[in-house]
């Protein structure tokens, strides 16, 4: 099954790995087959309009690309939100939600404000108006917490509005056929090790469906090892001995992320896609993403 | 002093230097290495890290136990190439049981194991954003009150965002703030233990509404924490006072770290206008990981220079494409790299000005053992 098939893409991985570019593309990607995404970031710096070239949305759905709309999750305005959608009357929710002390604790009541984000999110996924929802997830240790409030709820919560709730957004969320989660990663050691936590995690803890680990600023082969050998020694000319230095950190990190792919497939048994490392571009541009987005299209297989 | 010399003296005469930045740009590493230089100096010095890679836990000597002190043998530095003339310490630090002991330390007994129990407590020990960064600054307070070391080099934990490290006391000490609870739950808290047996819900509005939404165990086990917590909120405030206090002394000086990329520049610019806000001593940037330009000085090589070099050096100039033109390709990459990094390091020179910029290259591979560190304190002291 594509992953385009899906009505939810989570991405999730340790922080800086590149998951706001690997949503941006898949988005990219879907859109380019015609579906009508969402992409939401979970209470982060917005970054994905800014990958997109296009204007901030902040925290109310926008248009930051054809056919790709995107909000940032947070949990005040998930939360008001939420409390809205339960209580149907706006007074009553003044009257509760905004009481000076009811709102300074209310995110401290435990997995309320992950649930609230959730929710909403999920809540996106049920609408009719978007195919997919590509969800730019907190960073792993927060984004294991972040996806398991509904199973957590499940087993401590008695009857009520909060548990009906988890009831319904946990079927979506372990629904291999809607939910799909991502893995993204760099071919370095920790990094690494997290992503095979997290995959463990996904698989385990969470009974989730694990989709493609993405290894993200993967370095391929471009040099052979005799090739490397004979350019070990002092070259003229000077710009020729630059190169072959050049040459030389080149095929370590290529042996680098050679040596992770292997890891990350033998520990988590997932197909996985390299993200080439796009060198003499700006990473954080337009162009960038258009690129990796017809790579994750090509990787998927024509529609 | 010149600038270039401020983050070298700053080794040589703080008593605290915290490093923090965005997750991901090598914090740990910068932390090690400044204990390892300072060590090497004739400091005795102790860096406290957060879930190092396991690589660098090894070569720093480090079992699994959180919170204990290790001593990294002079050996393992001697074969490193290091001559230590102080010490270097190490330690992982467990941030779950710093916060238990802190409990422990500040709470009766009877009173703290209920509160360990309490997921109000387990949200505050884990889940709070700030509460990570909150308990590592209490145990650098701590560990610098036993005053057993010259150096303290606290590595941060990964944040999402400069304000979670910054705001993490008041954020704390919001949450244990019991005025909130009082408001909602009210007679049951004034009732003390009694009053929560009888809990009930039952003429408060607002407690009631809520209830819908959380069960009414949910706040039953609030109130529980609060009541528990009751008389601790001064504990914790003169507490955070005085890690302030130290943070902002003469004795403490900030790291910032981070590596060339566009997203973690501008977290770092604002993070250092943050601490100068608070009137943090920033000793230096430190930006990690920046691409090299190999070519230096020279111009941009054609593949005809590089043909003609391999030629004369009797290196075949086989494959497909042609070995000229693949160097050709991957030196004018790096070079690209460089340029864009040099361009985004620019920019926060400028925005951190007059705080020194250090840079440390990319290397072949990454950082994980002691020689790895002391490479990299060569980079970032050329010269000392």
């Amino acid at each position: 099954m594509s992953l385009f098939d899906r009505r939810l893409l989570v991405n999730t991985g340790k922080g800086g790995v590149g998951k706001s570019t690997v949503s941006a593309a898949l988005a990219l990607a879907a859109a380019g087959r015609g579906k009508r995404v969402l992409v939401c970031e979970v209470n982060t710096h917005e970054r994905i309009s800014v990958l997109l070239g296009a204007r901030a949305v902040g925290t109310e759905i926008g248009r930051v690309a054809d056919g790709v709309d995107a909000v940032v999750v947070r949990p005040q305005e998930a939360m008001r939100q939420y409390g809205l959608m339960q209580l149907r009357y706006r007074a009553v929710y003044k009257a509760v939600f905004e009481n000076r002390f009811v709102s300074r604790f209310l995110r401290f009541i435990p997995s309320l404000p992950e649930l609230v984000m959730l929710g909403k999110i999920l809540h996106h996924v049920r609408e009719a108006k978007w195919d997919l929802v590509v969800v730019d997830a907190p960073a792993t240790g927060h984004g294991v917490t972040f996806l398991r409030v509904p199973q957590v709820l499940l087993d401590t919560v008695p009857p009520g509005a909060m548990r009906s709730d988890a009831e319904w957004m946990n079927a979506l969320l372990v629904d291999p056929q809607v939910t799909a989660v991502n893995l993204v990663s760099l071919p370095e050691e920790l990094p690494v090790n997290e992503t095979i936590e997290l995959g463990n995690a996904v698989k385990g803890t969470l009974r989730m469906h694990p989709g493609h680990v993405f290894l993200n600023r993967a370095y391929e082969r471009r040099f052979t090892d005799a090739e490397i050998e004979a350019l070990d020694r002092t070259l003229e000319p000077p710009c020729l001995d630059a190169a072959a230095n050049a040459a030389h950190a080149q095929a370590a990190r290529a042996g680098l992320t050679d040596r992770y792919r292997a890891k990350l497939r033998e520990a988590l048994g997932l197909p996985v896609l390299d993200i080439p490392f796009l060198a003499a571009t700006d990473e954080f541009g337009r162009p960038a993403i258009d690129a990796v987005a017809a790579l994750l299209s090509r990787a998927e297989g024509r529609p | 002093m010149s600038t270039r010399a401020a983050p070298l003296e700053a080794l040589r005469t703080k008593r605290v230097i915290v490093c923090v930045g965005s997750g991901g740009v090598g914090k740990t590493t910068v932390a090690a290495t400044l204990a390892l230089k300072a060590a090497a100096e004739g400091r005795k010095a102790i860096v406290l890290t957060i879930d190092p890679a396991r690589r660098l836990a090894n070569a720093l000597g480090l079992a699994t136990l959180g919170n204990v002190e290790t001593r990294v043998e002079d050996e393992w530095l001697r074969r490193a190439g290091i001559e230590p003339r102080g010490e270097l310490w190490a330690m992982m630090l467990d941030l779950k049981r710093s916060w238990d002991d802190f409990i422990h330390r500040t709470v009766p007994a009877d009173r703290a194991e209920a509160i360990l129990k309490n997921r109000f407590y387990q949200t505050l020990s884990s889940a709070l954003a700030g509460s990570q960064e909150y308990i590592a600054m209490e145990k650098l307070y701590e560990l610098s009150a036993r005053g057993d070391w010259d150096l303290l080099v606290l590595d941060t934990p990964p944040t999402a965002h400069a304000l979670d490290f910054l705001d993490a006391p008041n954020r704390v000490l919001d949450f244990l703030d019991n005025e909130a609870a009082r408001a909602i739950l009210g007679p049951a808290l004034a009732a003390g233990r009694m009053g929560l047996k009888l809990f009930n819900l039952g003429g408060n509005y607002v407690a009631k509404t809520l209830s819908k939404f959380t069960g009414g165990e949910t706040l039953q086990e609030l109130a529980a924490f609060m009541l528990e917590i009751q008389g601790t909120y001064d504990v914790f405030k003169d507490r955070a006072a005085k890690v302030k206090q130290l943070l902002g002394s003469d004795e403490a000086a900030f790291v910032l770290v981070t590596s060339a990329q566009a997203f973690t520049i501008d977290e770092a610019i604002y993070f250092h206008q943050m601490l100068k806000q608070e009137r943090m001593a920033v000793a230096a940037v430190v930006a990690n990981r920046v691409h090299r330009d190999f070519l230096g000085e020279l111009p941009n090589p054609t593949t005809a220079e590089l043909a003609d070099g391999l030629a004369r050096s009797g290196i075949p100039d086989a494959g497909a494409p042609p070995l000229s033109s693949r160097l050709e390709k991957t030196v004018l990459e790096a070079r690209a790299m460089a340029t864009l990094d040099a361009k985004h390091l620019a920019r926060l020179a400028a925005a951190c000005r007059p705080t020194p910029q250090l840079q440390v290259p990319r290397f072949e591979t990454d950082v994980y053992d002691l020689p790895g560190l002391w490479t990299m304190s060569q980079h970032l002291f050329p010269g000392a």
